[in-house]
């Protein structure tokens, strides 16, 4: 299995989990805190699958920007640019939502930590049962009579 | 005029723009150092890369799941 196939299969177990997380909040916030204890589960729950699943959707996205090659610039560049756009906008969102009057802070708060600490557990789960050889080589290309692609 | 309750100097705002500050710092300093150690790891053994980009992929995430934490509490519970 490919860094890409374990990068997918990571984001498809996390959007598993988030939605998981959003009823599982959403029913007991409800019966804690009523409408904005729901919404404030799911919103929370959204925010922090969408804000994680960055992560990993950035790095698929290096590789096909730069090809696989890590020394490319582009590749840290998307990475790390989008790492650090992806907290601006977090701040900003959770700066917006933290004074609305239809969710509860406290079920938002527990629920992008259930998701958080979650996702983090999908991803550790996901990468300890693929089986990524140590070694990855280009598999030879019949375009290039058996060659490694890139090669000539 | 009692001098013990004089005000000097007061400090306003949110105290929670304090604690975005904080919940930077250390998975700023992290992030940092996992891509630095996957540079290096890739300088010497390239064909490695594919591995050192998960591992990269579950330092960085680790690091961040701290900033997210410690930003949203900050910024709810405050």
């Amino acid at each position: 299995m490919n860094t890409q196939a374990i990068l997918k299969r990571i984001l498809l177990w996390s959007a598993i989990l988030a939605g998981l997380v959003a009823v599982i909040g959403g029913i007991v916030g409800f019966a804690v805190a009523g409408t904005a204890g729901l919404l404030g589960a799911v919103v929370g729950t959204a925010v922090a699958a969408l804000f994680g699943a960055l992560t990993a959707l950035s790095i698929l996205l290096a590789i096909k920007v730069s090809g696989g090659d890590m020394f490319s610039g582009a590749f840290f560049g998307i990475v790390l640019g989008g790492w650090l756009v992806k907290f601006i906008a977090f701040i900003a969102l959770i700066f917006v939502i933290r004074d609305a009057d239809w969710i509860n802070p406290i079920a938002a708060f527990v629920s992008i930590v259930a998701a958080v600490v979650g996702s983090l557990i999908v991803d550790l789960v996901v990468i300890a049962r693929s089986r990524q050889p140590i070694i990855e080589d280009d598999r030879p290309d019949e375009s290039t009579l058996g060659r490694p692609a890139g090669q000539r | 005029m009692d001098t013990a309750t004089t005000l000097l100097a007061a400090i306003e705002g949110n105290i929670a723009t304090v604690g975005y500050g904080l919940a930077a710092i250390g998975p700023a300093i992290g992030v940092g150092i996992i891509v630095g150690k996957t540079v290096e790891a890739m300088a010497r053994q390239p064909e490695m890369s594919g591995r050192l980009m998960i591992t990269m992929f579950i330092g960085v995430a680790f690091a961040e799941a701290l900033a997210f934490i410690g930003i949203a509490t900050y910024f709810f519970m405050v």
